[in-house]
């Protein structure tokens, strides 16, 4: 494998400038002989020092979840601490795939100890592993999240080009996916209208396919859906861990157009909790995942809460 | 200084007083807690003639409570002709409220701290505490802190008009958003409860508090309020065909398989309790009866949060510990006193006592606590009928299971409670 080179930030990148120039592209590829989805993913690294959290961001971050105020960061507000820095990645012109419209498939976490709020961190993020999907390309974005050069943080997000395929499109998957069973609620989470711009409003992300129906058609959809991370989060909230590391993961299914209810069941299994959520009226999967509990470290200095 | 090794002394139940539970909009709509909790005290006062005296302690509480009211109970005591000098103090457990206040006010009894006390509990959901939305609370806020001119102005512009909608309390669960009735529908489903079932204990409710009306049970628990002298939701010619008439209210989510209506849940309710207890030396002094002794009381709650278990199935566990604690098993009663928040929770802490692996599982029980004798449950009615105001029914069950216990002049009486947030209490009296 050859050295990646690494592209260093000097500030935190503007979400909208992004978009932006996102959008620009985007225009481009549409004109005639414009840019065509590429084979490989840019041997690159975008890599940002000195981010800090917003103590006022945090504190409406923690309200929209529904999570309690504490002064350790949740995870997936490190995510979007640190969203600006993969985006960087995903709008470069080297980068082989559109990002207006891109889809969220999936997250995995490992939130590897609880991160102070007023910590200094730093954060690499880098694609990789573009391969073929039924409905498209996908790549994960990975980005690790570091203190004082020690990794607090380490994400895979995953997503998915729709209808653009690098090589030849492969055939229809082998195993059909098992059809879902509707679990037994233990919450039922009312979705208004406005969700995306709340959570664009808190974290930044003005994502155009989460803000309102109109600017969603723009782009393809029927609606505005929910941001992915906004589900993440109120899922998160109130069921990590807050004195030890932890690891959570998350797949979507299909998208919450909103307004919605999405019913939730959370199932406590002993070292992990499953959850999964699913439209209250229509019984289509949303989301599933789960949040595991990570061993303390002997000697890490951190009490544990029973001798 | 007290002798640290004195043994612990009865704490006896003298006598309640409530006012009449009124459904919510009726009656009562234009009285507060503050209203009918005082008028609860003034008739309980009236009938042990305590006026003018200094009282061990009145501990109570409000669910839905306005935040002028944080002093509520004191409050009142002040609004009544006890002794100015008795102290008061709010307490707030959910609906397991009143039983907290009066289990309380008993351990401090027995333990010789206080020798006399009134526990109760009232609720309004007609004069519900509504307040500003977060919005516009925040924008207040900041505004009040604000030093200049700039400040002032910068707190002020970020007001939007959606913000004047106000925020009203609500039954749901604050984690998990479904209403508490949704969440028994969970349990009610996963116990096997049928609709059938849920009615027929719904309509036993009505016609066991209408007979205890019909043969003046309650003319020394009850003082009318507001031109009310009977609980305005029971309903003494209910027919199961009526009952199984109605369309599910819970639950709606489980379709066909819905089975709780509004007839077989507890309707929103306004209404207070109050119950005066005592040392023996006490009620001697003043010539009171002693009705029961409050012999033990045990708090439990479960995570209903990550679907262990269901929001309102706590009191399960608790009686479990506490007949363990007091070395009986539960057919060791002769009065069973099972809050009916809904029937489905009644029967299903029914079914789990008689299941031999939630009483193994979840209990850690060796054997199923096992079957009641259902003749001995809520015999004068319960909430189904009665209503449930959040607060005030610990005192409700509390003072009419006494007098039960003394009519019968023998035995014990099991009382279990349910609350929000998976909590609940649950209490042994026994004859005096």
């Amino acid at each position: 494998m050859s050295a990646r080179e690494r592209v260093v930030l000097d500030a935190v990148p503007s979400l909208g400038a992004l978009y932006a120039k996102a959008a620009g592209s985007r225009l481009r590829a549409l004109l005639p002989g414009g840019k065509a989805a590429g084979g490989t993913l840019p041997e690159v690294e975008h890599h940002l020092e000195a981010l800090v959290a917003d103590p006022a961001r945090l504190v409406a971050y923690q309200r929209l979840m529904g999570d309690t105020v504490r002064d350790t960061l949740p995870s997936v507000f490190v995510h979007g601490m640190v969203f600006p820095v993969a985006m960087s990645v995903m709008v470069r012109e080297d980068f082989p795939l559109p990002l207006l419209g891109m889809v969220h498939l999936a997250n995995q976490v490992d939130h590897l100890r609880p991160i102070s709020s007023t910590a200094t961190l730093s954060a690499t993020a880098r694609a990789a592993d573009l391969r073929g999907h039924r409905a498209g390309t996908q790549l994960d974005v990975l980005v690790e999240v570091a203190e004082g050069g020690e990794p607090v943080w380490r994400g895979v997000s995953t997503y998915l080009a729709r209808g653009v395929w690098p090589g030849s499109r492969p055939g229809a998957p082998a195993e059909a996916r098992a059809p879902f069973t509707i679990p037994g609620r233990t919450a039922s989470w009312k979705l208004a209208a406005d969700t995306g711009r709340a959570y664009a409003a808190v974290l930044g992300d003005y994502n155009p396919i989460h803000l309102s129906a109109a600017s969603a058609r723009a782009l393809g959809m029927k609606r505005a859906i929910a941001h992915g991370m906004y589900l993440a989060g109120r899922a998160l909230a109130g069921s990590t861990p807050h004195d030890t590391g932890y690891k959570w993961g998350i797949e979507f299914a299909t998208p919450v157009f909103l307004p919605s209810t999405v019913d939730v069941a959370f199932t406590d299994r002993g070292d992990h909790t499953v959850f999964s959520g699913w439209g209250a009226r229509s019984g289509k999967p949303h989301f599933s995942g789960s949040i595991t509990t990570m061993a303390q470290a002997p000697g890490s200095g951190r009490q544990s809460r029973r001798p | 200084m007290s002798d640290q090794t004195q043994a612990i002394r009865p704490a006896v139940i003298i006598g309640g007083n409530r006012i009449p539970f009124a459904r919510s909009n009726g009656a009562y709509s234009k009285a507060s807690n503050q209203d009918m909790l005082t008028a609860a005290l003034d008739g309980l006062i009236a009938r042990f003639g305590l006026q003018g005296q200094r009282l061990g302690a009145v501990a109570a509480g409000a669910v839905l409570k306005h935040s002028k009211d944080f002093n509520l109970v004191r409050e009142c005591v002040l609004g009544t002709s006890l002794s100015a000098q008795t102290p008061a103090y709010d307490v707030q457990m959910a609906c397991a409220t009143g039983m907290e206040a009066i289990g309380s006010l008993a351990n401090k009894i027995k333990l010789g701290q206080i020798d006399s006390g009134i526990g109760g509990g009232v609720d309004t959901t007609s004069d519900a505490p509504i307040a500003v939305s977060e919005g516009l609370r925040a924008v207040l806020m900041d505004l009040s802190r604000a030093r200049t001119t700039g400040a002032k102005l910068k707190a002020v512009s970020r007001f939007r008009p959606r913000d004047l909608a106000p925020n009203a309390p609500g039954t749901g669960e604050p984690r998990t958003g479904l209403s508490m009735g949704d969440h028994q529908a969970i349990t009610t489903k996963a116990w096997n409860i049928s609709r059938a079932a849920q009615d027929e204990l719904a309509l036993a409710s009505h016609k066991n508090l209408a007979a205890a009306y019909e043969r003046n049970f309650f003319d020394d628990l009850i003082t009318p309020f507001a031109g009310v002298s009977k609980d305005t939701n029971m309903r003494a010619d209910s027919t199961l065909e009526k009952l199984a008439s109605l369309k599910p209210a819970f639950g709606k989510n489980l379709g066909a398989e819905a089975t709780m209506t509004a007839g077989n849940s507890t309707p929103l309710t306004d209404g207070a309790s109050a119950v005066l207890l005592g040392s023996e030396d006490y009620a001697r002094e003043h010539d009171l009866p002693m009705l029961a002794n409050f012999v033990d009381f045990e708090a439990a709650a479960v995570d209903f949060v990550h679907g262990a278990e269901g929001l309102l199935m706590a009191p399960t566990y608790a009686v479990a510990r506490i007949l363990e604690r007091n070395n009986l098993s539960l057919q060791d009663f002769d009065f069973y006193e099972i809050h009916e928040a809904f029937a489905g929770t009644v029967l299903a802490t029914l079914a789990a006592w008689e299941d031999a692996e939630f009483c193994k599982n979840k209990l850690g029980l060796q054997a199923p606590l096992g079957a009641i004798d259902r003749s001995r449950l809520n015999v004068n009615g319960s909430s189904l009928a009665a209503g449930h105001p959040f607060a005030a029914t610990g005192g409700r069950i509390v003072a009419s299971l006494a007098k039960m216990l003394h009519e019968k002049g023998s035995g014990r009486g099991l009382v279990s409670v349910c609350a929000a947030g998976g909590q609940g209490v649950v209490a042994i009296l026994e004859a005096r």
